[in-house]
């Protein structure tokens, strides 16, 4: 993480952050040869299940494989970022599976995968009202990407009502 | 898969000089009289002209060439191939999303075919503050009507779709005039994928007219291959310098030589579009004198409002744009307070999902209102005003450019005007509620309770949604070298065999879609560019 933007966060977060998680080179990559990693995966199953929350499928095993299949529409929508976008997205997705990333920018105390929906959705709110400019445009990535990717997949298009285009 | 013909793929057959990505490496050296980089609406009328006045033309284009075959008319598909950042491009701090081709024929490949001739009182404009003598409408029309005549640019006679009908109707209830949208479209099918590639042809984009009647006249293409930077000499270009990329943008490595590729013309055409073509002359070091060079940007930013109905109203289907109301230019002062230009967006799933804000039960209600949803769009007239000055293009470390575009308060009160003006429109053609993008707006189910809660909202960026696919001016003309980049004839100022022939020229925003005015401009300039390099008297087709 550039010095730059976590002097954006505010000196008391950008301490916290010093302190608890060291140099921001010892944090894990949010993404690995253009794909999420474990750390990755971990932010984006827990924002996906509270973002799309109702829309969902209800039934446990078939709320799994559809975030399994959206988490791998994520992999395929980062790949075709270009490198400094993908470099951003890592560094947000690093910085948010930290412990103090995720204390300080999402407002998080319990771990991404022990938070409730309710949990997330409520940080997820707190980032989009906050007057930090980097935790909004935190939220923005993640609710546009979670929202974008979902309805990517025409999987998923009975439940807009959209038929799908016409075969010519 | 498309089974309709595919006039690339058979021109590729009959043996057009097309390389770079899947269709072969590039040659690692290339001598020509024109090199012309990018391939959308300067770029191709500026190669189609030079190609007929005999010269040995050169198109260099960073996306790949993509035609009618792979055009499936999926988003998932058609964002990565053809739009510019996967469609996810954005301003410096994030505040506007921005949707820019990246591919043979450029924006106009993906747009959504609406097609105005430069307004006169922008023209005026330029001729009062950037002595642009020139650019009166008189002078511009015949070039006007060549494009139109060439990209059969016509007023939409089929009936608009609900979509479009629903800003006539609200409007006539309110007694707001709109006007039909002249298409660039032949033997349309009324589809409403244009934003995807438009997969009968129908479409009079680069991609399927000027662009193959250059490549026809031995007009040579490099697909996914960037320019990276000139060499410069003595105020002239001495070469080329361009890299192949992956489809995502990065540099391609690949293990063979020849990556780097030089390319050695007598004169330099720049058209890769507003932020990409200063992005080339901040990376060669270009002379800048005057703080000229990426400065002045402009995107017509664009805030929405999204309305159901109790019909459907099915946004994605039929022609995307066929009605439109300027009454929100007219019947203001150009530099009082922001002018807004009012159209409907076609919607798909993507597009739509990323935008619907929030979540949870709230999103989910807005997402299953889809075939119900009615969205409204006003485009913001800036650079007409000194709190409006637009944005700066610059380079990230890595040197891809990024536009650094401030949403100043004059634009953003000009949003709440125009969230105002959408609304009451929805309203009058019967919306049953109205939600202005915004995150901190709700559902509102009365033009009163909505004026209320607008008229409060603080109209910040990030809060309030704000989106472009007009990116104008960083390489602006002037009729003197301390205002602007460009000469009047499309010449650079301190470069003299460099041309400029795109929306980079423009000295404010247009105060309408773009599209027609690149044509148009861009037409006048390549002629004389043509006259001046081959002596010979060339015209559109």
């Amino acid at each position: 993480m550039q010095r730059r933007t976590l002097l954006k966060l505010g000196m008391a977060s950008a301490t916290t952050l010093a302190l608890a998680g060291g140099a921001a080179a010892l944090l894990q990559p949010g993404l690995e040869g253009g794909s999420l990693s474990a750390a990755g995966r971990g932010v984006f199953a827990a924002v996906a299940e509270a973002v799309l929350d109702r829309s969902l499928p209800a039934d446990p095993a078939a709320r799994q494989m559809a975030l399994n299949s959206l988490l791998h529409r994520i992999d395929v929508l980062v790949e075709s970022l270009p490198p400094h976008a993908q470099s951003e997205l890592s560094q947000l997705l690093s910085l948010l599976a930290s412990v103090a990333g995720r204390r300080t920018l999402a407002g998080l105390a319990q771990p991404w995968a022990e938070a409730s929906v309710a949990d997330v959705q409520q940080v997820l709110q707190d980032m989009r009202l906050s007057s930090l400019a980097l935790r909004q445009q935190a939220y923005a990535a993640l609710h546009d990407i979670t929202a974008g990717a979902y309805f990517s997949d025409q999987a998923n298009w009975s439940m807009l009502g959209y038929p799908g285009p016409l075969k010519i | 898969m498309s089974q309709l013909r595919d006039p690339i793929r058979e021109g590729i057959q009959r043996g057009w000089k097309v390389s770079g990505g899947a269709l072969g490496p590039v040659p690692a050296k290339v001598v020509c009289d024109v090199a012309i980089i990018g391939s959308g609406a300067g770029a191709g009328i500026t190669a189609e002209l030079l190609a007929r006045a005999g010269l040995q033309v050169l198109i260099i284009e960073e996306g790949p060439l993509k035609s009618s075959s792979d055009f499936n008319q999926k988003e998932s598909e058609a964002y990565p191939s053809l739009y510019q950042e996967s469609a996810a491009r954005k301003t410096q701090d994030k505040a506007i999303n921005i949707l820019q081709g990246r591919c043979v024929g450029g924006s106009t490949t993906v747009n959504w075919t609406s097609s105005f001739r430069t307004p006169p009182a922008t023209l005026q404009f330029w001729q009062g503050r950037f002595g642009l003598d020139g650019y009166t409408a008189p002078a511009l029309a015949p070039y006007f009507a060549q494009a139109e005549q060439r990209l059969n640019i016509q007023p939409w006679r089929t009936a608009p779709n609900e979509n479009n009908d629903l800003l006539r109707r609200g409007a006539a209830a309110l007694g707001i005039p709109v006007a039909v949208i002249s298409r660039n479209v032949k033997d349309c099918w009324n589809l409403g994928s244009c934003g995807l590639g438009c997969p009968t042809n129908a479409k009079q984009s680069m991609l399927v007219t000027c662009i193959p009647a250059a490549l026809d006249r031995g007009a040579q293409l490099l697909t996914e291959t960037r320019a990276e930077s000139f060499e410069l000499a003595n105020g002239r270009v001495t070469a080329l310098v361009c890299r192949a990329v992956a489809p995502n943008g990065a540099l391609a490595f690949a293990s063979h030589a020849g990556q780097t590729l030089k390319i050695v013309a007598k004169h330099y055409v720049l058209a890769g579009g507003a932020i990409n073509s200063p992005a080339v002359l901040l990376r060669s070091g270009a002379p800048d004198p005057h703080g000229r060079l990426g400065a002045r940007t402009f995107l017509h930013p664009v805030v929405m409002s999204s309305s159901v109905f109790e019909q459907k109203v099915e946004a994605w289907n039929g022609a995307p744009q066929a009605i439109y109301s300027d009454h929100f230019l007219e019947t203001q002062a150009l530099d009082g307070p922001i002018g807004y230009k009012l159209e409907a967006p076609p919607l798909h799933p993507v597009i739509f999902a990323s935008t619907v804000p929030g979540f949870g039960q709230a999103q989910h209600d807005l997402l299953k209102s889809f075939p119900h949803n009615h969205t409204l769009l006003a485009l913001l007239r800036d650079g007409f005003h000194e709190e409006s000055p637009g944005g700066k293009v610059k380079l990230r470390r890595d040197d891809s450019a990024v536009l650094d575009y401030p949403l100043t308060d004059y634009v953003m009160e000009g949003g709440r005007r125009a969230l105002l003006s959408m609304m009451e429109i929805q309203f009058a053609a019967g919306a049953r509620q109205v939600l202005p993008l915004h995150e901190m707006a709700q559902p509102y189910t009365s033009w009163a309770q909505a004026r209320e809660a607008v008229k409060a909202l603080p109209m910040k960026p990030r809060l309030t949604k704000v989106v472009s696919a007009h990116v104008m001016g960083g390489c602006g003309l002037a009729g003197s070298e301390r205002l602007g980049v460009t000469r009047p004839d499309g010449v650079h100022w301190q470069l003299h065999n460099l041309s400029i022939h795109d929306g980079s020229l423009f000295p404010t925003s247009i105060g309408a879609n773009p599209q027609l005015s690149i044509y148009g401009v861009v037409n006048r300039l390549a002629q004389d560019l043509a006259k001046r390099l081959s002596g010979r008297d060339v015209a559109l087709a």
